[in-house]
This record gives structure tokens, C-alpha cells and sequence, in this order.
């Protein structure tokens, strides 16, 4: 049997050539060209002094970048900034970890069994929209104005995403996979494991994506709402005692955080594996 | 000596899922395969041979009639019979490796074990050096063949392939087919085959079924005597043992399509 040498191989993504050898470039790390970011920033960092500039009474509406950097180092230096960021920190990863723990396996079970599915789903659809926010209350009457209650609405929010995206992710598997393994004696438990885990990744992951923007969401909007300390809590008291800097301050940590966790956590992860099997274009 | 392969009085009817009617896919096939034989089934389209096939495969439940492999009834999908899908149907989160070993992989067999197993049927298929590549960086030929590595390396009682090379490239396809009949030469298993390419059928099996058109019967059976080691498409195009039944088989297709042309 003649082996064919140059059928045709796949371009690795992501990865520029020199010279015939791959080179990992400042986009692979960024994951847009570095020169871009830095204009785009640079702008948006220019139209804010103008307009803060510009404007009456800007220390209440819109303190320049100036101020707000200001701002962050005295709370660094009170602590308090750094305080903050990991009280938020934490309940973010310990309610998103709970919520991905039980949605992905509650989306799986759906997955699978259509009889679950067909008494659970009805009862999902009515709660996710009885949305984050709605929730509140009613945990607030039961738990108060507590840790608690923050991360019960974190766990709450997060979970919806992720168990639908299972859900759909299993059912969508083709059917030809699972013929495959059945026809080399697959058992149930093998047939999850080998084909409809695999097979769901890439709705998991983009349902995993959405639940943790989802979670940052409620994280600070929770701690708004039960005055507890944090990033979402440092806005909120910005607002009411006229620290705009503050306000500024909290947002832009905000923003920054997510793209970090979204580009070093959640990034690679698809990289290894959906981008890896083909599954997805980049 | 038990046939490898035992069908007796196979009907199969279903309800067609946008009218409701019922549709006649099969009407009473009895067929017997022996060890090492390798069968071919073409008929026109829609004619219920990968309704047989499935059946045969375990993945669509039969009511009347019996299906036997070594002698024991069928009742679901198993190791047993190893199928070939015309999509491939390798699992892309694999490399090559790991799809050719997942049989013995559920079959228990330990790591090390596996190991030369695999390697030999990556040789046996030629692709030697794609071992840890992931499907989507192979070629339409080359996933189909690592879909029939995968199959063979379970060592199923009988291998079952649905019009596996259709989705294959004309070129391609004729080496497949050469590729395909050293291997039965070298591991003399049973294969059941469906296609709509009659020359393949011919160039392929030791024996031919034609289907009529639906309700799929069995039209008529064509010999093929013609040893493996002659079977090469450099000479076989002029040899007339191969012509003969080609065109015998060929003739007998065209009166099933031709009634519908009417």
C-alpha cells in the first residue's frame, strides 16, 4: 500500500511564517495587532481629556484620565483598591464555579434523556427569565443582605446560560458519531465521554463565555444592591457621595478584568481543543 | 459450517414521516455470506440496500424476518460488525491514532497493547506519519482511510460499508479500491459492501446482489471468479471475465431504473 506523501495538511491557525518557520507574533499574544491596540487606546484616552477638558464641572461629570489615575493610587496605597478587587474576584470565581458545576451536568442530563428534558426545560425557560436582577429580592428576603446573597444570585444567573448551551451543544452532535461508537460496542457512559462531551465543546465553551459575563454582571450588580464591599459596591458609593474618579475607576477595572480572564483563561482553552480538532475558524 | 452472515425473510416496512404511509423498504431478502467472502450490493437508489445495511448493523430494530452473524441473532449495534460510513464518521477531537484504536479502546485492551495494533494499521492504510494529526487536517481519501483502519483494527466478525468511497474523488476512489482489495486479500474478512458504482461492485467482490427498485428484492446474484491477485484496474479494463459481469451486472440495474423512466 503506496503511503501518499503531500496530501494536503491543514494551515495551522494563528501563526505567521518566516522564512518557512512559524513565529509567534504580538497579535498571538493580544490577539489583535499590538500597533492597533495602542492607536485605538490612545485615541479613546484623547477624547476623553478633550471632552473633560471642555466641559463644565468635570471632576463631577467626567474627570480627566488624569484624575481618575490619581484616584487609583491613592487607593492602592490606602489598600483599599486592591481590597476591593478581590472580594469581587472571589465571588465571581466561586459563583461561577458552582454555576458551571451544576449547569453543565443538568445540561447534559437534558441532553441525553428526552423524558427529563421534556418536564425540566418548561421549568427552565420559565425561571431564566426571571432574570438576575428579579431574582434579588427574594433572596434577600432569605438571606439578607449577606455574602450569601451575592453569590446565591451569582450561582442563579450563571447557571442558565451554560445548561442551555449544553443542552443544544448534545443535541446537535451528529448522529454518524454516535452510530460509530455504538457499532464498536460503546456504552452509555462511553458514548457521553467519547462523543457528546467532545462533540458539545464548542457550545460549551461559548456557553461558559456567557455565564461568566453573565456572573461579572451579577457580582456587581449584587453588591450594589446588598452594600457589600467591592468593585460593583466602590461604584455605587462613587455615585452617591460624588466621586465620579471612583465611579470611572470601577468601570474601567471592570472592563479590564474581563478581557483579561476572557483572552488568558477562557481563550485558550478553546484553543486547545475546539480550534485544535477544526471544529472552529479563527 | 455456519455462514458468517445469515438473512432469512428480512421485510421491512416503516411509516414514511411526512405523508405517514407506510413504505415498503425490504421484501423478504434471504442471503447467506460465508467466511471471507466479499459481497457487493447495487441496485438504483432508494432500492433499501442501506436499509439492509443497517439492519444487518444493528441500527435500525427489524421485525419480521431473521439476521444472524456466526449464528447468533442480532439484536442492536456491536463489535461484532464493524461499519464504514460513507461521511467517515472519525471523530475529530481524535488524532488518526486514537480513532484507529478506539475499538480496542472499549474493547478494554490495555495502552501498550494497542500501540502496535494501531501501528500496524496505520501501515496497512498508509498513513505513516499522520498518526497524531487531527482529521480536519486530512484529506477526503485519507479520512476514509482511516475509517476502514479504525473498523479492521476492532477485528469485527464482519466489516459493513456503505457506499464508503462515494464521497471520494474519482481518482482517489480507484486507488481506495485497489488499497481495499489488498487488505481482504491479506486479512481475508468477511466485507459486506453497498454501491452504486457497478464497476466497483465488479472490480470488488467474489459475488454481486443486485436489488430490484423498492420494495427492495433480491434481483439476481452475479459471480465474479476472478482471483484478488488479478484484480488491478490496469488489466482487469480489458479482461473480459470482469467485462462480462460488469456488464451483466450493469444490464440488470438499467432495467430497475429504466422502469421508473418510463
Amino acid at each position: 500500500m503506496g503511503g501518499r506523501e503531500g496530501e494536503r495538511a491543514g494551515p495551522e491557525p494563528n501563526m505567521r511564517t518566516r522564512d518557512g518557520r512559524k513565529v509567534l507574533t504580538a497579535r498571538d499574544l493580544l490577539g489583535v495587532p499590538v500597533i492597533n491596540l495602542v492607536l485605538v487606546i490612545v485615541c479613546l484616552i484623547a477624547v476623553w481629556s478633550v471632552i473633560s477638558a471642555t466641559i463644565e464641572n468635570p471632576d463631577r461629570y467626567l474627570p480627566s484620565p488624569l484624575a481618575v489615575a490619581i484616584s487609583s493610587i491613592d487607593m492602592i496605597e490606602k489598600g483599599v483598591l486592591p481590597s476591593y478587587f478581590g472580594d469581587t474576584l472571589i465571588r465571581l470565581v466561586i459563583g461561577s464555579i458552582i454555576g458551571l458545576a451544576v449547569g453543565i451536568p443538568f445540561g447534559l442530563l437534558l441532553g441525553i434523556n428526552r423524558t427529563v428534558s421534556d418536564i425540566f426545560y418548561p421549568i427552565m425557560n420559565f425561571f431564566q427569565s426571571v432574570s438576575g436582577i428579579a431574582i434579588f429580592p427574594i433572596i434577600v428576603i432569605w438571606w439578607g443582605n449577606s455574602d450569601q446573597t451575592v453569590l446565591a444570585v451569582i450561582v442563579y444567573t450563571s447557571f442558565f446560560p451554560i445548561a442551555f448551551s449544553v443542552l443544544s451543544g448534545v443535541r446537535e452532535v451528529p448522529m454518524q458519531y454516535l452510530n460509530a461508537v455504538r457499532t464498536m460496542g460503546a456504552s452509555r457512559y462511553r458514548i457521553i465521554r467519547d462523543v457528546l462531551i467532545p462533540g458539545a465543546l464548542p457550545h460549551i465553551a461559548t456557553g461558559a463565555r456567557l455565564s461568566i459575563g453573565f456572573a461579572w454582571r451579577a457580582v456587581i450588580a449584587g453588591e450594589m444592591l446588598a452594600g457589600r464591599e467591592g468593585l460593583g459596591w466602590m461604584i455605587f458609593t462613587g455615585q452617591d457621595a460624588d466621586l465620579t474618579a471612583q465611579v470611572i475607576l470601577g468601570m474601567i477595572m471592570i472592563g479590564v478584568t474581563w478581557i483579561v480572564l476572557d483572552h488568558y483563561l477562557l481563550r485558550p482553552f478553546e484553543a486547545d481543543t475546539i480550534e485544535r480538532w477544526g471544529l472552529i475558524q479563527r | 459450517m455456519v455462514a458468517k452472515l445469515t438473512v432469512e425473510g428480512l421485510t421491512h416496512r416503516y411509516p414514511d414521516e411526512y405523508t405517514g404511509e407506510s413504505v415498503h423498504a425490504l421484501d423478504n431478502i434471504n442471503l447467506e455470506i460465508q467466511d471471507g467472502e466479499f459481497i457487493a450490493v447495487v441496485g438504483p437508489s432508494g432500492c433499501g440496500k442501506s436499509t439492509l445495511l443497517n439492519i444487518l448493523a444493528g441500527l435500525l430494530p427489524h421485525r419480521e424476518g431473521v439476521v444472524k452473524v456466526d449464528g447468533t441473532p442480532v439484536s442492536g449495534p456491536g463489535p461484532d460488525r464493524g461499519v464504514v460510513f460513507q461521511e467517515h464518521a472519525i471523530l475529530p477531537w481524535r488524532t488518526v491514532a486514537r480513532n484507529i484504536g478506539h475499538g480496542l479502546e472499549l474493547q478494554g485492551m490495555p495502552k501498550a497493547q494497542r500501540r502496535k495494533r494501531v501501528t500496524d494499521f496505520i501501515e496497512m492504510v498508509g498513513l505513516s506519519g499522520f498518526e497524531d494529526k487531527y482529521p480536519h487536517e486530512l484529506s477526503g481519501g485519507m479520512k476514509q482511510r482511516c475509517a476502514v483502519a479504525r473498523t479492521l483494527c476492532a477485528d469485527p466478525v464482519v466489516m459493513l460499508m456503505d457506499e464508503p468511497f462515494a464521497a471520494v474523488d474519482a481518482q482517489t476512489r480507484i486507488t481506495l479500491q485497489e488499497e481495499l482489495n489488498r487488505i481482504a486479500m491479506a486479512t481475508k474478512k468477511t466485507i459486506l459492501f453497498i454501491t452504486h458504482a457497478v464497476d466497483e461492485a465488479a472490480f470488488l467482490a467474489d459475488r454481486c446482489i443486485v436489488f430490484s427498485r423498492r420494495p427492495g428484492r433480491i434481483k439476481a446474484v452475479v459471480n465474479i471468479d476472478i482471483p484478488r491477485e488479478e484484480r488491478v484496474w490496469a488489466t482487469l479494463v480489458s479482461d473480459a471475465r470482469f467485462t462480462t459481469a460488469r456488464d451483466r451486472i450493469l444490464g440488470l440495474v438499467r432495467e430497475e431504473v429504466g422502469e421508473d423512466e418510463e
